[in-house]
Order: structure tokens, then sequence, then C-alpha cells
């Protein structure tokens, strides 16, 4: 009897952990969303902490901006990366970049997305609340997808078929065709429309009721604001991903650089973007203080109207001899200190098919050559040029003049206020009369290559500089192709083309300096890990932010 | 009288519309503000929405009629830089413009019109002189060259002071119990941003102090209450004094004004928030609700405070009321 009991326990244990073992495989390898064959997404898990630290601190941030209350609303996300900030501050978003990955997931735990492209599907990691406790549902993420007015919203609008709520963390997307770039343009990292808005708060307090009191799912909540000036962020304890490390975040909008400089010294601020220029030397110089380069975008020159009949430029050889009459090693030590890195492309290294290193080498400096090139071309005597630089990098643009006058280009700088030089560079060709003006542009875009180049270098973008048929026919392929090597290999020959051809000339990579005081922890160059994530001009996440406790 | 106040009222009320009239045009001289929010590669549904959400997709007459008749209730409409009604963003600068306007008029005032009568009383001596220098420098040296000087000496290096913004210390408009600690709280904020804007205007005071009261000194009715042996004492503090500050006062009052509000150097390298950086950002980024709203509230107080002084003529001599 004993005997057949013992023989009876294995066999029903065997039986019971069959279904078991079934039931945590199913747990570990999630249910597929979408039926049919799927695209390969490389969406890198979230790093979430299961321990929960307490947040201390006040973490005091000075933006080089006035700060505008709309950036809190995502609905009306703007194209200025500037914004992102403040998602990550009092937002989430369904997939986005983080330190660990250009795209991880957020408020998502799983996506999908159909072979042909015409589908997407997400489903919301279990438990998701807003700040206000009410939970995030697939209703808000579609809601928010429906309302959105901001950047790329025409797109994604024209896109859509309908959006289908399988179940409150169950979403598919169906689209009208093949919409190959939906999950580069709904990271967080390019456009707002995958940061999640309340639904039930938006519609009871309003477009300027939000604005002026947002409430989201991110790791801060917004305590009270003055516009224009200080926004004054509480730590979110109850963040799905960890506890933010501060307790509170004060953002100050403080425009003058001498300020900023004198905060830190003061320590009334601790962390200070846009360091770079006059006082960087001091800022090295202090040992208080220390500074991240914050490398964002590379610095350009382009030729508005360079393909007109009368304009210099429309000689190749014209353009290649600028190229070659700027000493980008000087120029990035006079301007940056040295920290700055001469640069072969116009678009940042970290944007995904990027050419660079050896496909994109460093213009050689030959003035000598240059001058060859230029008495070649017919204009041995040089001529005159207006010369328009980024605002305020009055000082990078005279001393590319400087450089142009060893081969006879004459410039005159005209100096514009950012918001009108914005202005200017977003009307593209239209935006600069004549067609004998260099233009010195920066523009760290996220969205990968493909996000450049279809600003600056196609012919129907507002914003077109560049306007040539060989790069258009290959433009077409690449928008027509469902290929991801094929759309790599376009983009790239693209590119290829824009450098050899010199319509537009890359001068060094920029350092957009960062500065933190002594309170920002860690101590020593351990803190350089808050610029890890790639393609952020800002150090987010902010609930990694460490802080000394406040006395 | 009557009749007077009522026709400088009319006066007053003509004198904002034009104001009102002009600046809604000067600002649309300026450019297209939707361009400037667009960044490079946006696209043309994205410009159409901002340009309907600001109104600008009307025509410029209709733009017109509705900003006057939200005006006259007392809606100065959304800022295109910062999001929010005009209103309620200049309402909660303006407090903050008033404590750095006023206290730097009391230093302008403390500095000026003392060392400006000592100056003329000891005319032509050491404190002649210093009162001189005093004044060259206070309008040679300009305000944030002075404003940085203080941060250097005594927010870096000493560490007396704080040199950003205004404090802690709000001023509530909705709630009353924040009115009266709001000016009494957080002077290590303003001390240095209102001696540096104040300083200037003490150099003006200083001079226009010393020369009306060597005019009034040097004035007949003086000469003669001193040959009747009046103490010179009274003479400077009942007669000389009285008559020197006519002019002094009516500086004053102006200054006062220019330092609520065009204090802009001062405002953004102290960070201070008032409102001559919400017109320099309007300004910069053709924010045109907030440069109209901001202009608008100079001009009523400059109005207001032309009326109140029109009246106080009139009222102090008829003469004036009856010539109109």
């Amino acid at each position: 009897m004993r005997k057949g009991i013992f023989a009876v326990i294995p066999v029903l244990i065997l039986l019971l952990a069959a279904p078991w073992g079934k039931l945590m495989a199913a747990a570990s390898k999630p249910t597929s969303i979408l039926s049919g064959p799927l695209a390969k997404l490389d969406i890198k898990p979230a790093q979430i902490e299961t321990a929960r630290g307490t947040s201390k601190g006040t973490l005091t941030v000075a933006m080089h901006f006035a700060l505008d209350p709309g950036w809190l609303d995502p609905l009306e996300h703007s194209y200025a990366i500037t914004q992102q900030m403040y998602d990550y501050l009092v937002h989430d978003t369904m997939i986005k970049p983080m330190p660990h990955g250009y795209v991880t997931y957020g408020l998502a735990e799983q996506a999908e997305f159909a072979a042909d492209f015409r589908r997407a599907a997400f489903r919301l990691r279990p438990g998701l609340r807003f700040h206000d406790g009410q939970p995030l549902t697939t209703a808000d993420v579609k809601w928010t997808y429906e309302n959105f007015k901001g950047a790329y919203a025409s797109l994604f609008h024209e896109k859509l078929d309908h959006i289908q709520i399988v179940d409150d963390r169950t979403i598919v997307f169906h689209f009208k065709e093949p919409f190959i770039d939906f999950m580069d343009l709904y990271n967080g990292g390019v456009s707002g429309i995958g940061w999640i808005i309340p639904k039930h708060y938006y519609e009871k307090v309003g477009r300027d009721g939000f604005k002026a009191q947002p409430i989201g799912a991110g790791p801060y909540k917004l305590v009270s604001q003055q516009a224009g000036v200080q926004m004054v962020f509480d730590a979110w304890e109850e963040y799905w991903r960890r506890s933010p490390g501060v307790k509170t975040i004060v953002v100050k909008g403080i425009t003058d650089l001498t300020a900023r400089m004198a905060g830190l010294q003061t320590g009334e601020l601790d962390l200070a973007y846009g360091m770079t220029g006059k006082l960087l030397p001091r800022l090295m110089a202090d040992r208080n203080l220390r500074w991240d380069p914050n490398f964002t975008g590379p610095w350009w020159l382009m030729f508005p109207g360079y393909n007109e009949p009368g304009s210099p430029f429309r000689d190749k050889r014209v353009r290649q001899a600028i190229s070659l009459s700027i000493n980008r090693q000087f120029l990035v030590k006079q301007e940056t200190q040295g920290i700055g890195k001469p640069w072969g492309n116009w678009i940042s290294p970290e944007n995904r098919d990027a050419l660079q290193g050896a496909d994109a080498p460093v213009p050689e400096y030959n003035v000598e050559k240059a001058k060859q090139l230029m008495a070649q071309a017919g204009v041995p005597e040089g001529f005159e040029v207006e010369y328009l630089p980024f605002p305020p990098y009055f000082d990078m643009g005279e001393r590319v003049l400087t450089d142009l006058r060893a081969i006879g280009i004459r410039g005159k700088l005209q100096s514009l206020e950012g918001p009108a030089f914005r202005a200017k560079i977003g009307q593209g060709r239209k935006g600069i009369p004549g067609n004998r003006t260099i233009v010195q542009n920066i523009d760290p875009r996220a969205g990968g290559a493909k996000a450049n180049v279809a600003v600056y270098a196609v012919c129907g973008s507002p914003s077109s500089f560049v306007c040539e048929p060989q790069i258009e026919a290959l433009w077409t392929k690449h928008q027509a192709s469902l290929d991801a090597p094929e759309r790599e290999r376009l983009i790239k020959a693209i590119q290829r083309i824009l450098i050899d051809e010199h319509y537009l000339v890359p001068l060094y990579w920029n350092p957009f300096v960062h500065a933190v005081g002594p309170r920002v922890r860690p101590e020593g160059e351990a803190f350089h890990r808050y610029w890890d994530t790639l393609n952020a001009p800002y150090p987010w996440p902010w609930e990694v932010w460490e802080v000394k406790a406040d006395k | 009288m009557r009749k007077y106040i009522l026709i400088r009222a009319v006066y007053s009320v003509v004198t904002l519309w034009l104001l009102v009239t002009i600046i809604f045009g000067l600002v649309r001289l300026t450019g297209d503000p939707v361009t400037m929010k667009a960044e490079a590669g946006a696209d043309a549904a994205y410009i159409a929405q901002l340009r309907h959400n600001w109104g600008l997709d009307q025509p410029l007459y209709r733009q017109y009629t509705s900003y006057i008749g939200n005006l006259l209730l007392g809606d100065f409409g959304h800022s295109f830089g910062k999001s929010l009604p005009v209103k309620t963003i200049y309402l909660e600068r303006l407090p903050n413009s008033l404590k750095l306007g006023f206290a730097a008029f009391v230093i302008s005032l403390v500095l000026g019109i003392p060392l400006g009568m000592l100056s003329a009383l000891r005319v032509n001596t050491w404190w002649d002189s210093v009162g001189k220098t005093i004044a060259l420098l206070g309008l040679s040296m300009p305000g944030f060259f002075v404003g940085l000087v203080l941060i250097i000496v005594f927010g870096v290096q000493l560490h007396w002071l704080p040199v950003l913004g205004k404090g802690a210390s709000a001023f509530i408009w909705s709630n009353p119990s924040t009115w009266v600690p709001f000016w009494f709280k957080d002077w290590s904020h303003l001390a240095m941003p209102a001696f540096a804007l104040g300083w200037y205007f003490a150099g003006a005071m200083l001079r226009i102090t010393r020369s009306g009261m060597l005019d009034v000194l040097d004035s007949d009715y003086i000469k003669l209450v001193r040959l009747k042996g009046v103490p010179e004492q009274v003479v400077i503090a009942k007669h000389a004094l009285k008559n020197s500050m006519i002019p002094v006062l009516t500086l004053a009052g102006l200054n006062l004004l220019i330092m609520v509000n065009v204090a802009v150097v001062i405002e953004v390298i102290f960070n201070w928030p008032g409102v001559g950086q919400l017109l320099y950002d309007g300004l910069s980024n053709r924010d045109f609700p907030m440069v109209q709203g901001v202009v608008l509230m100079s001009g009523v107080m400059i109005v207001v405070l032309n009326f109140v002084i029109d009246v106080l003529y009139g009222y102090v001599d008829p003469r004036i009321r009856l010539s109109r």
C-alpha cells in the first residue's frame, strides 16, 4: 500500500507540472497580438528597478531659454527637441530612447509591427496609472493619437485607417497603406504622439488648464510654474520604472550665460545648459564644477540658391574650395577649447545610418589647393558674400570668414536673434533672398539620417536647401521601399552625394557643454552617465539623477 | 473742474486707443510669427494649425476688431511664446517689477537727492567734486556693468548675496495673505538688482537736484529771505528745497515708470522675473499678444499718471483749467 502511494506521487507531480510549465512558458513569452508575419523590431526591454529607494534633495536646472508652459503639453508637441526635456519629466511614452538603447520599452511592454507595415500593436504593462491615481489604458493611447496636433500630426492622421482597442492593455493601429516609418516616428525621441495624455483630465481642464497644471504618467509631477521663469517638479514615488532619485527638480529659464555661470559658482544652480562660449575656460578652470561635452550635431555650411544662374556656388570647385579653406582643427580649438571634433558629415554620428569614420573622413585643410580651384572656377580674386551664422555663434562666423578671406571670399556677417534665424531656416531656400549667402547651421535631429535628409536635402521639403535630380531619384526610391537594408543603402548614397559634391560642407561635431555643481552625485567622473541617451541634447531620463540631500 | 476732468479723461482714452492701434500695426510689420515657432521641416498642416490657433488665419481687420473687442472684455489674448493668457502672465510678473522698480526708485532718491543737495550747498568744494564724480559714474557706468561687478564681488567671491531670481516669496492675486509679506521678504535677492538699476537713476537725480538747487539758491527771493536774517537751515529746508524739487519730482515719476516697465537688462542678468523680460521675449519671438499687452499696460500707467498730474495741475493752478 505504502509503495503504491509512493508510486502515485511522482505521477501526480508530473501531471500537475505539465500545465504549470505551460503557464510559466506563456508568462515568460508574451502572446502575439497580431496575426501573420511580423517585421523585426529591435526594442530593448525597460530597465525596471524593483528596489524602490527614497527620493531626496533638490536639483536646480538652468535652461538657456525662457520657459514655455506649452512644452508641458505633448498634444501640441513642436518639432523642437527642447520639449522632450519636459516630456521625460511629466509624461511617459510607449517607446523611447534611454541610456541603454535608442528604442526601449516605456509604457508598452510589447510591440509588434506587421511585415506589410499596415498594422502596429502595443501591449501596455499592467497597473499603469497617472499622477492622479487614475488607470492609464488603451483608451488614453487612442485618444492621444486621435487628438494629437503637433509635429508630424498630418502624416499620422493621413496614414491611419482606424484604431482597434482589443482590451485595456492592448491596442492595434491599422493604417491605410504601409507606414514603414511608424515605429521610428512613434518613438518618443522623435515626435510627441507617443507621450500619453490622460483623456479624462484633459477633457476636464481643457487646453489652457492642462498647460497650466498638467498631469501625466512620468516620474515627476508639476508643483508650480511661473510662465517663462520657473517650473517646480516633485518626484512621483509610484513611477513604474523606479523611484526618482531627486525629490524636487526646479527648472529655471536663464537666457544669460553669465548669470548661469554665476549661479553655478554660487551654488544656486546644480546643472546649467549651453555653457559653450567665452566662459568655457572659466568653467573648465573651476575645481568645484564639472562639465560634460554633450556632443549634439555637427556644424555645417550651406549655400541657398547654389544651383541658380549667377550664383558663384553653382560651380562645385568653389564649394570645394570653401571646404578646403577652413582650418577645422583651429576652429575647434578656438571655439570649444579643443573639445569639439572636426567632422566629415553634417549628420550626427549618433543618428542611425549616418556616414562616419572612413566613410566620411574629415575634409582636408589646404589653402593652396583651394586657391587653385577658385582660379579654375574663374574667380581667382574671390567675391563678396553674406554670411549668416546660427545665433549666438557669431564669433565662430567671424573665424570662418577669416579663413574664407584667405581664398578671396569676403563676407559680411549678419547677426540675427535665434527665433528670426530659425524662421529663415524653416522656410528653406525661400527664407534667404539672393544666392550669395553662406549659412552656418546645426541640427541635432533625431529619427535617423533620413530625418536630416528629408528636411534639408530633398526638393519637396519646406526647408529644402538642396534640390538635385540625382538625390531626388534616390529619395523617391527610398520612400517607396519597404526593405530596410535597401533604405539604409539609399540614404547613405544620398549622403555620399551631398558630401562629395560639397552641397553641404561639414565643419565639426559640436559639444553643447553642460555643467554641474558640487551637489550632483555621483562625485568624480561617473556623472557623465547622465548624458548616455543617444541623440539627446539634454540629460534625460530624469528619474536617474541624484543629488546630495538638502540641508 | 468736472468738465476739465471729463475732457482729460476723453483725451486719455483716445491716447490709449491710438497706442493700441499703432502697436497692433507695428508688431505685424516685424514679420510672420508662425515661421519662428515652426522649426525646420515643419509641414504645411502644422503651420496652418499654428496660424489657426493664433487667429492669424483671419483677415487683418477681423484680427483688429476681435482684438479690440476682447480688450474691452479684459482679455489681452494668448501669448504665442508662453501658451497662456497674456493677462495671467503679466499679472504674475507685475508685482515683481513693482518691487524691483520701487526699491530702485528709493535707492535713486536716497542717493541722488541728498548728494545733489550737498553738492549744491558745498559748491566747488571737495563735497561737490565727490557728488559730481558719483553723478558721472552713475551716468557712465551702465546698469549691466554695475550688476556684473556686484555679482562677481558679492555673489561669486564673497557669497553674501544670491545672484539669481527674486527668491521664494510670491504675490498671489487670489491669496490676500501674500500681498503684504511679498514686499518685505527676500531682500537679499532684491539688493543687487535694485542697486544696479537705481544706480544709474541716482546719477541723473543727483545732477538735476544739484542744478535745481543751485538755480533756486541763486534766485532773488532766496537772497531776500537771507537778507531778512532767516536762519540758513530754514532758508534751505523751507524755501529752497521745495522749489528745487519740482523738476526732480517730475523726473522721478518718469524714472519710476521706466524702472518698473523696461528694466530689461537688469532683469536678464539677475534673472529677475519682471515685465521687462516679457517685452524682450515678446519682441524676439514676434509674440504679438505679449508685446501688445505689455506696451498697452505701460501706456495705461503713463496715461493714468499724466491724467492724475493734469488733474492736480488744474486743481492747484486754476489758470490751467480755465485756459482749456
